[in-house]
C-alpha cells in the first residue's frame, strides 16, 4: 500500500457542522508510504474515529477514504484480514491487550499469525523499553504505562507499509517515549513504512514530515 | 500455541451446567428418535415375513350379498368402473382379478379304491403376481394337466373334519403332490377327462388356484363365450389397518374376507404410536438445540470484546469461531455416539422378548442413517449461528 486517501471525510457525528480549523476533516489529503505524519488535536475531535475508520472497524463517517484509490467500503473481509496482518501496523488508543495473558502471550497471538519477529527480538524489545522482567507476568498485574509498552511491541511484531498510532506515549515519561520513538523509526526505516502518529498534546519525540491539525 | 492462546482466551464464560443440559437434553432426544425407529425395524419382521420398510399386505373382497339383495337379484359383479374406481384410492397398489369357471368340473381325488371322492369342483384364477406359493407354474394344451393350489384351510378341513372322521389317511402338504387326482370337464357338447395335482397350499387365497394360462384355454374350450365380470378382487394395500379403507369398503358395501384388517389395525396403531414417538423425540431434539444456541448466544454476548480484538490484531472471523465450532463439533458428535450406544443397549433389553415371537429384528443401518442425518442437521444450524454471530462483530459502531 503506498497512499491513504481521505476526501471530503467526516464522522456521523459531527454531521452539519461547519469547521473551517480542521486540516483533516472535510479536506482531501493523503498519508503516503515511508513519510511520517502527525495529527494534533485537542479531546472530542475525533482522533480515535479517525484510526477506527483507516482500520476498517467503524463506517460511521461520510466522505470516502480510500487505499491505493480504492474505496475501502469495497474491501472484502479477508482483504481487511491481511491489511491488519501486513499493511497497517496499528496502536489503540485503549491497547486492547488480553489481561488474562502474560506479557508475552498477548504479542505472541499476534506473532504467531505474521511470524514477523523471532522471540529472541521480542525479548530485546522489552530490555530496551526497560521491561525485561515483565515477559512473563500475568498482564492484568502490569501497570498501565508498563501495559502501554507492551502494546507497542505487539504493534511492531508485523510487517507495515504505515504504522498507525493513537496517542502512543500518553502514559509513558520523557525517557520511555524517546525510546519508543527511536523503535518506532527505526522499525519504520527499516520496512520503508510510513508513520501515522496522534497525539493530544504529549507527542512522541518522532521527526515528522508534516503535522495535520485535526 | 496460537490455537491454545485463543482457546485459553475464549473459553472464559464457558458455561459447563449448560452445555451438560444440552448435551443431556439432546442424549434423550436422539435416542429416543432412534430406539423409535430401530424398534420399528425390529418389529416389522413380527408383522410380516418381508422385511421391507414398506409392508405389503392383500385384501380379498366381495360384494356384500344380503338375502333380501340376493332375491331381488342385485348384481355381485364389480363392474369396469368399480375397479378403476378401487385403483385410484391413495391406499391401493394393485387390484387383480379372480375368474371363475363357467363351465361344469366333476372331480375324483383317489386311486379308485375306497376312499375315492367324486365331487363337483370350481376353480378360479388370478394374476400370478398375487399369488403367495410358487408361482413358475405353467399350463401346456400339448400335454394337458391341470396344477392346483389348495387353501390351506381346505387341508386342515380334510385332515382334521374329515380323514379323521372318516377313518381315511391324512394328506400333509409335502405329501399332497403324489394324491391321485383326475378332473372331467363338461361343457360346449365336449366332455374331457385330464389329469391334475396339487402344487401348493395357500395362506393368502381362500379358493382353488389354476394358472390364468389353463383358465383362458378351458373357458374357450368348454365355456358358452360369455364374458363374465369378476365377483372377488384381491386388492395390494399399502397401510392394512388404514381406517379409510374400512370407510371406503362399507360406503360400497364390499365385504373383507378373513380378520385381515383386524391384524392390520395393531400394525396401523404401532406406526401411529411409533410416529408419535418419533415426533416427541424430535421436539426434544429442537428445544436442546435451541437450549445450545442460547448458550452459545450468550456465551459470544460475553465475550463480545475479546472477539473483536481478535478480529483487530488480523485474525478472520472463521479463524476466530473456530474454537467455539470445534467445542459444538466435539460435542455433538459425543452425544451422536452416546445415543447410539444407549439405543443398542435398549435393543439388546426388548430383543428378548422380540425372540419369542421369532425374529432376530431387522438392520440397525436405518437409525445410525437417522442419527446422523439428525446431528448433521443440528451441528450445521449450530455452526452457521457461531459464524453468522462473530461475523456480525466485525464492524464496531
Amino acid at each position: 500500500m503506498e497512499k491513504i486517501e481521505l476526501y471530503n471525510t467526516l464522522p456521523a457525528v459531527f454531521a452539519g457542522r461547519e469547521d473551517d480549523n480542521s486540516e483533516v476533516w472535510l479536506r482531501d489529503i493523503s498519508f503516503e508510504k515511508g513519510k511520517r505524519y502527525l495529527i494534533s488535536a485537542e479531546s472530542g475531535t475525533g482522533k480515535s474515529s479517525l484510526c477506527a475508520y483507516i482500520y476498517g472497524y467503524r463506517v460511521d463517517y461520510s466522505g470516502k477514504i480510500a487505499f491505493d484509490g480504492r474505496d475501502i467500503h469495497e474491501l472484502t473481509v479477508p482483504e481487511w484480514c491481511q491489511v491488519r496482518q501486513s499493511s497497517i501496523a496499528y496502536l489503540p488508543q485503549e491497547l486492547r491487550l488480553f489481561p488474562e495473558l502474560t506479557a508475552m502471550e498477548n504479542i505472541q497471538l499476534k506473532n504467531r499469525l505474521t511470524h514477523h519477529k523471532t522471540e529472541k527480538e521480542i525479548v530485546a524489545y522489552f530490555e530496551q523499553l526497560g521491561i525485561p522482567e515483565k515477559v512473563d507476568s500475568p498482564l492484568g498485574k502490569l501497570s498501565i504505562g508498563q501495559q502501554q509498552r507492551v502494546a507497542i511491541i505487539r504493534t511492531l511484531c508485523q510487517p507495515a507499509d504505515f504504522i498507525l498510532l493513537d496517542e502512543p506515549v500518553s502514559h509513558l515519561d520523557e525517557a520511555n517515549n524517546a525510546i519508543v520513538a527511536r523503535i518506532v523509526s527505526d522499525e519504520a526505516s527499516r520496512q520503508g513504512a510510513g508513520i501515522i502518529s496522534t497525539s493530544v498534546g504529549n507527542n512522541v519525540k518522532i521527526q515528522v514530515d508534516k503535522e495535520f491539525k485535526l | 500455541m496460537k490455537n491454545g492462546l485463543m482457546w485459553k482466551l475464549l473459553r472464559k464464560h464457558i458455561s459447563k451446567s449448560q452445555l451438560v443440559g444440552f448435551s443431556l437434553a439432546n442424549l434423550i432426544g436422539l435416542t429416543i428418535v432412534i430406539l423409535a425407529v430401530q424398534f420399528y425395524q425390529d418389529v416389522l419382521p413380527v408383522f410380516n415375513d418381508q422385511e421391507s420398510f414398506i409392508r405389503k399386505d392383500y385384501l380379498i373382497i366381495t360384494r356384500n350379498i344380503t338375502s333380501a339383495g340376493a332375491m331381488l337379484g342385485n348384481k355381485s359383479e364389480f363392474s369396469d368402473a368399480d375397479i378403476h374406481d378401487l385403483e385410484s384410492q391413495p391406499w391401493c397398489r394393485k387390484v387383480g382379478r379372480f375368474s371363475s369357471s363357467n363351465f361344469g368340473i366333476m372331480a375324483t381325488i383317489g386311486s379308485g379304491g375306497a376312499g375315492t371322492m367324486h365331487t363337483q369342483f370350481f376353480f378360479e384364477s388370478i394374476p400370478t403376481e398375487f399369488i403367495d406359493v410358487d408361482p413358475t407354474w405353467t399350463f401346456d394344451p400339448k400335454h394337458p394337466e391341470v396344477p392346483v393350489i389348495m387353501s390351506r384351510d381346505y387341508l386342515s378341513l380334510y385332515n382334521f373334519g374329515f380323514a379323521s372322521t372318516q377313518g381315511l389317511p391324512k394328506i400333509s402338504e409335502g405329501n399332497a403332490s403324489s394324491v391321485p387326482m383326475t378332473f372331467t370337464f363338461n361343457g360346449n357338447g365336449r366332455s374331457e377327462t385330464m389329469h391334475g395335482h396339487i402344487v401348493g397350499f395357500s395362506s393368502r387365497l381362500n379358493t382353488i388356484i389354476v394358472p390364468e394360462s389353463f383358465m383362458k384355454w378351458a373357458s374357450s374350450r368348454y365355456g358358452d363365450g360369455t364374458v363374465q365380470h369378476p365377483q372377488r378382487l384381491i386388492v395390494e394395500v399399502n397401510r392394512p389397518g388404514d381406517p379409510q379403507i374400512q370407510d371406503y369398503m362399507d360406503a360400497h358395501h364390499y365385504e373383507i374376507a378373513g380378520d385381515k384388517m383386524s391384524s392390520g389395525k395393531a400394525y396401523y396403531f404401532l406406526t401411529l404410536i411409533i410416529s408419535i414417538v418419533i415426533v416427541v423425540g424430535i421436539i426434544i431434539s429442537l428445544l436442546s438445540f435451541f437450549v445450545l444456541m442460547l448458550s452459545i448466544y450468550l456465551l459470544l454476548q460475553k465475550n463480545t470484546k475479546k472477539l473483536q480484538d481478535l478480529l483487530m490484531l488480523g485474525y478472520s472471523p472463521t479463524q476466530v469461531s473456530r474454537p467455539y465450532v470445534k467445542m459444538v463439533v466435539y460435542i455433538n458428535c459425543g452425544v451422536l455416539v452416546l445415543s447410539v450406544i444407549l439405543m443398542l443397549l435398549a435393543r439388546m433389553y426388548y430383543m428378548e422378548t422380540l425372540r419369542d415371537f421369532g425374529t432376530n429384528g431387522g438392520t440397525i443401518v436405518a437409525a445410525i442413517v437417522v442419527a446422523v442425518v439428525i446431528m448433521g442437521c443440528i451441528t450445521m444450524g449450530n455452526v452457521l449461528a457461531i459464524k453468522r454471530k462473530v461475523r456480525s462483530l466485525w464492524i464496531q459502531d
